[in-house]
């Protein structure tokens, strides 16, 4: 049986430099319009260094930018006819994202995002008003120490409780009443099913065997 | 019974808890773990414009990457970065000061803007868009007095100046000047002159007046280069002059601004590089800087006399390029004076750096990582004491004395090592300039990464902070397209590992080899004499354990790079095959290599697809790795029964975009076997479109693209079984094909643009496997293949449930406990290379594009390592605690037996 090795096929060299995508220009005499906004920032105080920096607005995802001006607000220039979806990014706040329709004649529509139902229009106001809806939250919150927890954990558990079988079973059974109750308990529980031999010996030998465990309780 | 009970009520919840497990993020790290498996590295890109604001404290640039940003000139770090458009939208063509603390950028294609930003914090002060009918080819820009002027050469009739407000801008006039001498490439603007050389002559007008009149002045050699000067107070030109004999001359003409006269410098044997005046004096001097020998002289001279002032010049050591820096700007603070300056240069191998004139590097940027086209993660070389060790077991015939000898010269040497360790006493020989910690860990994380840049540099970093460890610049060669090739891991000592890497060189376009030692970087670059179509590595190491490159030129002629593999090349020929495609005309050609001899390697054709190229343009090839490993043969059913994958390593997945009349954009996707060239599947989507992103691995195959039906990326996975009986469980065979495999497959939409997609790899790929996905938003997602699984049922039957498939589900989550770069926002994302850890639940992953982001991964949880929370003192505290007691208690017990007794 011959078998057909397994070759290393490498992408040819051709094609490695038309992967990158370029993208499309506008044609010189196109039509062009813009999308306006406001984008609020979050409460508290923020940095501004980084709140003009780290705050982007992309639409369909970095093909046209606006950036911010000191008053938050931002225009992105140079939009053909078409459908935005236009997002604020910052790294440390979310915001909605709006699509921003364009039609041939310059009308401009906002409505929220819809990726389901696509028909659906429920329209958001224009210029656009961006506010943060929450905080990102990156990080898995580690476990506080609980006392519980720890007690609860195998290794205590391992030391705890054969203590507690060894120091204070012991004691307890030394207490005379408990002790009679848990005889109680054990005639309470004990199953009512005789003994085989037991069954058979009182069968043929009548009284005997009664006195003979009666006596082994007390030996207990 | 009890454990019984436990197991019964756990099973019907399996299901739950998995799906529980990924919902709530079982990638996620916690807060204080920032920073302790990852880093992250920000980059601005090559330079293009730069200048020193007037506090000299920060340094605005603007780069090749369309990236405007302010360094901090103390430190080097970024204070603030905006990123414009992708190209050629966001392209920047100018960049300068305004006469507020203002950065006015001119960036775009065909419709560019203007836009200004604060420079302390980058918010943007205005923007606005230039008319549409400007050429940009030929438009030089200026600022002046705040209004913009678009300087638009007519090469050899005239010159039209488009002149705007600056802050408002409206169009406040257009006039042309009648410039018969005028020729793009040959003007620049200083100031507010244009200045052009014509031969020996040059002409300036001053473009912002209407009326203004050239001025010509003849000099008395060829020129044949110009310069503008930017600093000082008079406009002028640096002029580089025709050879003459063996000697270029060069010279600094300041000319007249104001009814002063003109500034003719001395001749000078070095070009110079910026101008000092002082304004009290009429003194004008010149900076030169001069490469030599590694040494960088900044002389300064004085323009009249040509002599050299001494105070201001100085030479200092210059490491970090070959060639000459280029003099970006002079910064110095109050004073006019240089020997308190600062100079911002960069460099042609994309380095930034901030030089003091007393010699002093103050720091240096390495921006040609912002451009890393091809990575590669090695493994670190063994320590010299585990080399000691695999030494002894290297060599078998040494016969049974001479083994045991060495294994006596080896235990002395641990003994020695181990009694300098306890005192404390470190090696005392250690070679200068090497690393010592630079050697194989445990658990194999940490690994060199070697990456090959744009601009022809090749950097080691050390994954676990992101260091340099050795870099090597390539010239003259062409990067466009580059491949990386792994011949020898590190695990073959005592050879030292062995990458090539293949270029082109930038004159003959003919291939290059550089093989090198990724753990040093030393390397040698061999010029190969043909133009390689396709190359790949022999799946068989030779006696050196070296795996030899398999090379195919232009001309379907077949080379073997070392040379001497040609007859273990010539023992596997029969099996060995190739392809090529070219997108120009479409066409893809299978090669086999079966009718080689033993002197000649010859590939002949077996096979051939032609993707029309009038209907359908290729897009992207994508195979699978060859180091990739396949752990479980197939999936186990609801049923207890198995389908098996359909693992087939030929396989190509072939992605052509196709334009059709009523649809407009189609997309394909062919499933290829690149050994027979049998077409396995295909499948195509109606309005479809790029960025397209695909994902070959294992018995699947993922693809992102941009549905222009509904406006949102899609996702979809196809998956192929062979059945429910393998075929040949041994070695698969693409000659011996079975029946075509079952395919599954489904689409997702993914709320989000994709920007980049890579899978997770590990060692034995026994962990499941997730998907790295790049986002336009600067995220990077890691997405389980579970998510985007095929097989995931509509309706949910129990079987299905058994089986731990999660319902189908349209639009899949993007939580954000599942971002690996956390609030690391990563711009402009260009690849993510993912490679395995020496553990196999570990996948290491590199994240570049602008910025670099390095960190780990654990796709199926950390299953092989002890907990974070693992506590060796509790457990031995326990441990010696349980003791006690039970010795304890059996002390006691024997005495209550005794009293006991005595009762």
């Amino acid at each position: 049986m011959k078998f057909f090795y397994a070759i290393c096929v490498v992408l040819n060299l051709h094609l490695l430099h038309c992967l990158t995508f370029a993208q499309r220009d506008l044609e010189p005499n196109q039509d062009v319009y813009t999308i306006e906004g406001r984008v609020f920032p979050p409460d508290g105080p923020i940095s501004a260094n980084s709140w003009y920096s780290q705050t982007r607005i992309l639409a369909n995802g970095g093909e046209f930018v606006g950036i911010l001006k000191r008053d938050n607000s931002f225009i992105i220039h140079n939009v053909p006819t078409g459908s935005y979806v236009v997002e604020v990014v910052n790294p440390s706040y979310a915001y909605e994202p709006v699509r921003v329709e364009i039609n041939s004649k310059g009308k401009l529509r906002a409505r929220k995002v819809n990726y389901i139902q696509t028909s659906t229009v429920e329209p958001v106001v224009y210029p656009l008003a961006m506010t943060p809806v929450t905080r990102y939250r990156y990080f898995q919150v580690r476990e506080q120490w609980r006392a519980t927890d720890f007690l609860y954990s195998p290794m205590v558990l391992m030391m705890v409780l054969p203590l507690v079988i060894i120091m204070i079973l012991p004691k307890v059974m030394n207490d005379p009443e408990t002790r009679k109750e848990m005889e109680h308990l054990n005639s309470l529980t004990r199953y009512d099913m005789p003994e085989m031999s037991e069954v058979l010996t009182s069968f043929f030998g009548g009284e005997k065997p009664k006195v003979k465990s009666a006596r082994k309780k007390k030996a207990q | 019974m009890m454990t019984k009970g436990r197991i019964m009520f756990v099973l019907p919840l399996q299901v739950f808890f998995i799906f529980l497990g990924i919902i709530t993020g079982s990638n996620c790290i916690y807060e204080d773990q920032v920073g302790k498996f990852d880093w992250h590295q920000s980059y601005i890109g090559a330079l293009k414009f730069a200048y020193g604001d007037a506090s000299g404290k920060r340094g605005i640039v603007a780069t090749e990457s369309n990236v405007v940003a302010a360094l901090n000139l103390k430190t080097g770090n970024i204070l603030w970065r905006q990123i414009l458009e992708k190209e050629p939208l966001g392209k920047i063509l100018y960049l300068s000061p305004s006469s507020g603390s203002e950065a006015v950028v001119v960036s775009g294609g065909s419709k560019p803007l203007v836009r200004a930003f604060d420079t302390i914090n980058g918010a943007l002060g205005f923007e606005w868009p230039l008319p549409g009918e400007l050429n940009l080819d030929k438009v030089i820009w200026a600022i002046s007095t705040d209004k913009l002027y678009a300087v638009s050469v007519n090469n050899g009739v005239d010159f039209v100046v488009n002149q705007f407000s600056l802050r408002s801008g409206s169009q406040t006039g257009k006039w042309q000047h009648n410039a018969p001498w005028a020729h793009k490439s040959k003007c620049v603007i200083s100031r507010d002159l244009v200045i052009c050389y014509s031969g020996k002559e040059i002409h300036s007008v001053r473009f912002s007046q209407k009326d203004a009149k050239a001025f010509t002045l003849e000099l008395h050699q060829q020129i044949v280069n110009i310069r503008s000067v930017k600093s000082g107070e008079k406009p002028g030109v640096f002029l580089d002059f025709a050879e003459n004999g063996s000697e270029q001359s060069h010279q600094v003409v300041l000319l007249p601004e104001q009814g002063q006269s003109i500034v003719k410098c001395k001749l000078m044997p070095y070009s110079a590089h910026w101008v000092l005046s002082d304004p009290n004096h009429e003194a004008v001097s010149v900076v030169q800087l001069i490469l030599k020998n590694k040494v960088l002289e900044v002389v300064t001279t004085d323009c009249m006399s040509g002599k050299k002032i001494e105070e201001s010049s100085s030479a200092f050591p210059f490491t970090i390029s070959a060639s000459l820096p280029q003099l970006e700007d002079v910064i110095c603070g109050s004073r006019n004076d240089l020997s308190l300056c600062r100079l911002l240069v960069h460099t042609e191998e994309e380095s930034i750096a901030l030089l003091h004139s007393s010699g002093k590097q103050l720091w240096v940027r390495e921006e040609s990582l912002a451009s890393i086209s091809v990575v590669e993660m090695m493994d670190l070389p063994v320590s010299d004491k585990d080399a000691a060790i695999e030494k002894e077991f290297d060599n078998k015939e040494a016969g049974l004395l001479g083994m045991f000898g060495r294994r006596l010269v080896s235990q002395t040497l641990q003994f020695q090592q181990l009694l300098q360790t306890v005192f404390g006493i470190s090696d005392p020989i250690q070679p200068a300039g090497q690393r010592t910690d630079l050697v194989r860990d445990d658990f194999g994380l940490h690994k060199m990464i070697v990456v090959a840049t744009k601009a022809g540099k090749l950097f080691g970093l050390d994954n676990l902070n992101g260091e340099i460890v050795w870099q090597k610049m390539l010239t003259n060669v062409d990067t466009s397209s580059m491949q990386l090739f792994v011949q020898r891991t590190t695990r073959h000592g005592p050879y030292p590992a062995q990458c090539s890497l293949l270029l082109k060189d930038k004159v003959s376009n003919e291939s290059v080899l550089y093989t090198f030692d990724p753990i040093t970087g030393v390397g040698l670059k061999k010029n190969l004499g043909y133009r390689v179509l396709q190359a790949m590595l022999l799946s068989v190491m030779d006696e050196e354990s070296l795996r030899p490159i398999l090379l195919l030129d232009s001309e379907e002629k077949v080379y073997i790079e070392p040379q001497t593999a040609i007859s273990l090349a010539d023992s596997f020929a029969a099996s060995t095959y190739m392809y090529v495609a070219n997108t120009d005309t479409g066409i893809m050609n299978g090669y086999t290599l079966a009718q080689s001899t033993g002197e000649r390697l010859v590939a002949s054709k077996v096979w051939d697809v032609v993707f029309n190229p009038e209907t359908q343009t290729l897009v992207n090839i994508v195979g699978k790795s060859p180091q990739e490993r396949v752990h479980s043969q197939g999936r186990v059913l609801g049923d207890r029964s198995v389908l098996y994958k359909y693992v087939n390593p030929n396989l190509i997945a072939v992605v052509t975009q196709g334009t059709d009349p009523l649809h407009k954009y189609v997309l394909n996707v062919y499933l290829l076997d690149a050994v027979s060239g049998a077409v396995i599947f295909s499948i195509s989507h109606k309005r479809a479109r790029e960025p397209i992103h695909l994902v070959h691995t294992e018995n699947w195959v993922v693809y992102t693209y941009f549905s222009e039906k509904w406006r949102r990326t899609e996702i979809t996975a196809i998956e192929l079984y062979e059945g429910k009986t393998q075929s040949n469980s041994g070695a698969f065979s693409s000659l011996l094909s079975p029946v075509n495999p079952l395919v599954e497959r489904q689409s997702y939409i993914l709320p989000a643009m994709v920007q980049s997609m890579t899978p997770t790899v590990t060692e034995k790929g026994i962990t499941s496997r997730h998907l790295l996905v790049g986002l336009a938003s600067g995220a990077v997602l890691e997405l389980p293949w579970m998510f985007v699984d095929p097989r995931r049922p509509v309706t949910v039957t129990p079987e299905m449930r058994e089986e731990g498939v999660i319902p189908y589900m349209p639009e899949l989550p993007i939580p954000t406990e599942s971002i690996i770069n956390y609030n690391k926002s990563l711009p402009q994302i260009n690849g993510i290379h993912a490679a395995p850890s020496g553990l196999e639940s570990t996948s290491l992953v590199l994240v570049y594009g602008l910025d670099l982001f390095y960190t780990r991964v654990a796709p199926s949880k950390t299953f092989d390592v002890l907990k974070e929370d693992f506590d060796p003192f509790l457990i031995s505290m326990v441990l010696v605690g349980l003791g006690l007691a039970s010795y304890t208690t059996k002390r006691l017990a024997s005495r209550k037996a005794l009293k006991q007794a005595w009762k």
